[in-house]
This record gives structure tokens, sequence and C-alpha cells, in this order.
């Protein structure tokens, strides 16, 4: 299996490239933006695996760009990052299509683990997808 | 809302006490202040009500001596008047000549006596004042009456009556003399009437114990006899130069009596008659006759001063009662304030920690990756100096060690400020209570405690939020079993039993640790109150299950003994509160989920 391509978006330029370095000791390919707008261009424009997402964000909010990035990139896997207040919110984005969730601050491993969990869903719904079966399975709690 | 001090009506001092005195100012204000409003109307009204009544009683009094004296004159005069009258009669209906006859006289004068006229003797006197015939015990038919005072008056006014006089025969009397002109001549039929028919008609009156009736001549003679002190002719201890009008009341002081005290001593009426000119007196002691009055405005000035008295009396109960509901008022609402100041407190305290945590996050996280960071470079680097490896490890280990427990302050931080929404469900309280334990079984043993439980066969299950609840427990058992910290054995017992009025169930957690010193025991339920070393406790851990317990309709309470151990009471009603079952609604498990 291939390393997957990893979308880091987080508004605190330190911490998105302290993880994106470490994102990219483990071997995964990362790219870093620092907004929910950006996140949603640079994914009509690549092709990524996983997104790690954090939800308290100035300008557009984390659960805002999860919901627009599951309507149009629905095999995405999005891991949402969020500070201890906000788990409820955390729970909402599970409703609305996150594969998991970590919260701050955030050790490494953990987040590695999940990343290849959300790989691995990835590409099992990819080519479940490609038959035509289960595609609405793992999407079942997005607003349509 | 913290109530704003300038509502309260009593500054607090520097400890937050009622300064003593004030209480004390406040009573005397509102006595006096009563006082002046109740007292001084009441004098004025009462002064006002006394001299009126006083000068009404006393104008009555006067007026009724007025009356008497008038009416007595009446009856002396009417008296008089019809003697006179008799005499003029008997002088106009008879001649001289036939009166002249001793005979004719006594036949008259007998059926005169018959009739009732009061007269003592008769005569018949010629102009040249001697007399022409006379009937009775007086021998006068000698005497020579021309140089008299009382012919020569008689002559020239018609009629003359006399004063008292002692006479021969030391009788007293007085009399009556009538002029007749017939024809040329003029003759006098002159009549005596004794003293007694005259003192008659009062000698027996009485007024009171000292009042009396009697006449008086121009000069102060008793005409009549004085019923009490004084003797017929005799003079009148009166100052005459008092009665000068014709009628009146005077009051005589003392000093009118000569004597030295000068206050008021008798009451007297008088009344002068003009033929003759004599005074009618009506005298009384001035303190019998006006002992009904001076009585009744010492009633009504008692009466005042009683009423003052019990104004008094009443302001003073009335008002030490009042100020004592204004003290208990004032406690309360002191109290009230405190409870409101500690929720106060503890709320922004929970906005304050919500939003410190909120904010550390971030940091914590950057540090975090730092440090995985420079443990990758390591990982990366061959050939390190085995001193500096270790070191760094040492430091990163630290570092990674020191943002875990960072984590576990916010997380408690936000864990205490949370407004968490509660899953109710139905509890079994003692089987909760005994998986609780079980959670802590591997803890207790390794400190040396044990466990004992006496819960109550057959509680019925309550109304609460479990995962809440378990949070509580485990924070309790985990501070008793902390407690023991140095010793090496101890006993956590847990106890339950339906509260005495059936509304709940008390749950005891009792150990047999250090116990708590009395002053810190009010602070145990503050926030980050907590008596553990550094680093050991957050000091939230009781403020939050405090929370919860309020939350979930209940109270917790602690009551300790240095030495000996500790023991928390917690009260949970069977079923929530309709307040608090409002209050908690929704799915979601709430914060404790992550230990």
């Amino acid at each position: 299996m291939s390393k997957a391509k990893i979308l880091l978006v987080d508004d605190e330029v330190t911490f998105a490239n302290n993880m994106s370095r470490l994102l990219a000791k483990r071997g995964y390919e990362v790219s870093v933006v620092h907004g929910g707008e950006d996140a949603l261009r640079k994914v009509e424009n690549e092709e990524y695996d996983v997104v790690i997402l954090d939800l308290k964000m100035p300008g557009m909010d984390g659960l805002d760009t999860l919901k627009v990035l599951k309507k149009r990139k629905p095999f995405i896997e999005v891991i949402i990052l969020t500070g201890h207040g906000s788990v409820d919110s955390a729970v909402d984005g599970m409703h609305l299509g996150a594969f998991d969730y970590v919260t701050k601050p955030v050790y490494v491993e953990d987040l590695n683990e999940k990343i290849r969990q959300a790989h691995q869903r990835k590409m099992m719904q990819e080519s479940k997808g490609a038959d035509g079966t289960d595609v609405r399975s793992h999407t079942r709690f997005v607003d349509r | 809302m913290i109530p704003d001090s300038k509502d309260s009506s009593v500054k607090l001092d520097s400890t937050g006490r009622v300064p003593k005195g004030v209480y004390s100012t406040l009573y005397l204000r509102f006595v006096a202040l009563t006082l002046l409003c109740s007292i001084v109307p009441l004098i004025l009204v009462g002064w006002g009500i006394y001299r009126y009544y006083s000068r009404f009683g006393y104008s009555r009094m006067v007026e009724d001596f007025q009356t008497q004296v008038e009416s007595h004159r009446k009856i002396v005069e009417l008296f008089l008047k019809e003697r006179v009258s008799t005499l003029r009669i008997l002088s106009q209906s008879h001649s001289v000549e036939h009166l002249s006859r001793k005979e004719n006289l006594d036949a008259i004068f007998e059926i005169s006596q018959r009739e009732g006229s009061y007269f003592t003797d008769l005569g018949v006197l010629n102009d040249r004042g001697r007399h022409l015939s006379y009937v009775g015990p007086y021998d006068l038919m000698g005497n020579d009456y021309s140089g008299t005072f009382w012919f020569k008056e008689v002559m020239e006014k018609g009629v003359y009556i006399s004063d008292m006089f002692l006479g021969f025969r030391k009788v007293p009397h007085f009399i009556i003399v009538v002029a007749r002109t017939e024809g040329d001549r003029k003759w006098l039929l002159r009549a005596t009437i004794y003293n007694e028919f005259l003192s008659a008609l009062f000698g027996n009156v009485r007024i009171g114990q000292t009042g009396e009736v009697f006449l008086l001549n121009r000069e102060g003679i008793y005409q009549t006899t004085p019923r009490l002190g004084g003797l017929l002719m005799g003079q009148a201890s009166l100052p005459m130069d008092l009665f000068r009008e014709e009628s009146g009341v005077q009051v005589l002081g003392g000093s009118a009596l000569g004597e030295e005290d000068a206050s008021p001593r008798l009451v007297v009426a008088y009344s002068w008659m003009k033929e003759p000119p004599w005074m009618l007196v009506v005298r009384q002691d001035y303190a019998e006759a006006f002992r009904d009055v001076n009585h009744a405005n010492l009633a009504s000035l008692l009466f005042l001063f009683l009423s003052a008295l019990a104004i008094l009396v009443v302001s003073l109960i009335t008002t030490g009662h009042m100020i004592k509901v204004i003290r208990k008022r004032d406690l309360e609402a002191d109290q009230l304030n405190k409870q409101l100041y500690q929720a106060c407190k503890l709320a922004s305290v929970g906005e304050l920690a919500s939003g410190v945590a909120h904010e550390i996050n971030n940091p914590l996280a950057i540090i975090l990756t730092e440090a995985q960071v420079v443990r990758d470079l390591e990982e990366d680097t061959p050939n390190l100096d085995p001193e500096f490896k270790s070191q760094l490890d040492e430091s990163l280990d630290q570092v990674e060690t020191q943002v875990q427990r960072c984590n576990l302050i916010t997380q408690n931080l936000l864990r205490f400020s949370r407004r968490t929404k509660s899953l109710i469900e139905m509890v079994d309280l003692n089987k909760f209570l005994q998986e609780v334990v079980d959670l802590m079984h591997k803890k207790a043993q390794t400190s040396g405690i044990r466990f004992s439980r006496n819960f109550e066969e057959g509680l019925p299950p309550l109304q609460s939020d479990p995962s809440q609840l378990q949070q509580v427990f485990l924070n309790l058992i985990n501070n008793a079993i902390d407690a023991h910290d140095g010793k090496p054995y101890g006993t956590v017992r847990i106890s339950t039993r339906t509260d005495e009025k059936g509304k709940g169930v008390e749950i005891r957690v009792a150990d047999t640790g250090s116990g708590i010193a009395r002053e810190n025991l009010d602070k145990i339920f503050d926030p980050f109150f907590t008596t553990k070393p550094v680093g050991k406790g957050t000091g939230l851990g009781l403020s939050i299950s405090y929370g919860i317990i309020q939350r979930l309709g209940g109270h917790i309470s602690v009551e300790s003994e240095l030495g000996k151990g500790t023991e928390f009471i917690l009260f949970l009603p069977f079923r929530l509160p309709e307040s608090v079952r409002e209050g908690l609604k929704g799915a979601g498990t709430g914060g404790g989920a992550n230990e």
C-alpha cells in the first residue's frame, strides 16, 4: 500500500509546519493550507487521500468545510482535529461523515495510526464503489 | 447578578459583619421618632382639652353659685316683702284711732299670729315717735323714738327695715315699720321679727360640708346665724370691700383672709339686696366646691401621663421587635449575598477556566510537535554522544510528561466549567456503587485500603445520571484512598440508606485517613483548593462533584476530625425535582468520557 497523500488544514502555522514535517518523516506526502476555502480549492486541483481538518479556524468554519468537502469529494477521508472543549463538535463532525477525530495536543503515533486506517477504508470504498455497491454505506450521515 | 452594595441599608465593616453600634443607633432613632410623632400631638391635644374643660368646669361652678345666691336672695326678699305687705295692709285697712285702742290691736295681733305673720309684737306710733298702743312682750310704751335713725327714715321713706339688733332683752331681732298718712296725720305701724324666722330661711341649707348661706349687712355683721363658725351679730371675716358689685362670685385666697398662704381658700357668692341693704352670701371652701372639677382635671392629667407612658413602653417594645426583624432580615440577606457571591465566583472561574483551557491547547500542541520533531531528528542522527543522547531523551520525556500534565489540567478545567447535558436513567444505587468500588479495587489494594460496605437492603432506584455520578464517587473514593498517604492500611466505608423523610438516599463515604483541619473544612469544595502536594491534585475534583450533586437535586457535606478521618455525606433524591429535570435534557454522555 502506497503511503497516503495528505492535506493538512490548520490555521496555526507553526503547528501545521511541524506536523507536516513529522508526517513527511513517516512517509506521507503532505500539503499544508491554512483555511477552509484554500482546502476546497486544493482538493479540486489535486488528488488527496486523507484530509486532516482543524475545526476551529477563522473564515470558513471546520464543519462547513467538512460538509462541502464530503459533497464534492465523498471518497476523501477526513480526520478532525479538535481542542478538548470541542468534543461535541467532533461528534457532530462524525455525524457529518468524518472518519475519526484526534484532540490537541496530538500524539503523532496516534495520528499516524488513524491516517493508516482512514487510508485503508478509502481504498476499500473506492474498490467497492467501482462495482457500484455500498457506496452509500459510509456516507450514511452525510447531509444531502 | 451580584446585588448592588448600594441596596443594603447597613454598611458592613472590614470583616463583613454589621458593626455593633448600628442596630442600637437605629433603635434609638426609631424610638425617638415614634415618641416625637405620638407624644407631642398627645400633649397638645391633651393640654388643650384639659384647659378647655378646666375652664368649662370652673365657669359652671361659678354659674351654679351665682344661681344659688340669686335664688336665696329672692327668698329673703319675698319673705320681707310679705311682712311689709302684711303691715301695710294692716295700717291701710284700720284707722289709727281703731288701732290706738289696745284691745283692737290685741285682736289684730292675735289674728296675725294665727295667720303666721312672724310678728313678735306690734306697735302704733304717732308722728312724734311715741307709742300710741303696743302689744308684745316688751315694755315700750314710754319710749321716745323721735331721735332714732329709723324714725327719721320711715317718716321720710314710708317704710323701714332694720338690721338685726339685740335690744334690751338681748334677743336678736329686727323691726319693720310702715308709715301711713291718714288725712293730715302720719302714723307708724311697727312690728318686731325674731331673727330665728329669718335665719330659718336658710339656716339648714347645706352645701356640701363646708357650704352655707347667710346674710350680712353693710359692715359685714351676720344678720342670720351662720351654720358653721361665726356668731349671729358677729363680724364676718370677709373683706367687704371686695363685694362692690350688685352680685358676683369671688374666690378668696388666703391673703384676703389675712393668712400667709395665697392659694384659693373660699368661694364667696354674694348678692346685694336693696331694702334693707343686706348682702346674701353663699360661701363654701374652695377645695370642696371645686373638688369634682379638680378631680376631673387631675384625672385628665393622670390619663395624659399614663397615655404618654403607655406610648413610650409600646414604642420601645415594638421598635425592639422591629429591629430584631430587621436584624434577622439583614442576616438572611447577608447569607444570600454570600451564597450568590459564591455562585458568581464559581461561574466566573468556570468561564475563565474554560477560556484558558481552550487557549492553552494550541501552544501545548505545538510544544508536543516540537518535541516530536526533535525526537525524529535524534533518530536520524547517528553517533550521538551517549551522555548527550541520554540527557536529550530525558528532557524530551519530561517535555511530553509535562505537556500531558497540562492536558490533564485543562481537561479538568473544562469539565469543571461545562454545563453538561446529562443522561437521566433509573439507577440502582447499591449495584452502581459496587461497580465503582470494583473499579477502584486495584488502586485500593496497592494502598492497603479495604472497603467496607453497608448498603440498605432493597433500596429503591433513583433518577440520576450514572456517568456523572460515577465521576463523583470515583473522585470521593480516590480522595479517601489518598487520605491514607503514609499509613500502611485503612478502611473506606460506604453506606447507603433511605433518608429520614423518605424522599431520597443518604450516602456516606467515610475513611480512616488523615482528616481535614477545621479551618479548611468550609473551603474544601472551593475550586483549586487542595491539600495535596504540588502536582498531585488540581483542587477541582470536589468542586466538580459538588456541582454535579447540586445539579442532580441533592446536596453534599463533610465532617472530619484531624488524625481520625473524614466522612462525606451525600443526599440524592429518588425523583429529580422539576427544575432539574427541565435543565437536563438531551442525549450525549457529557464530559466524563476521557479519564
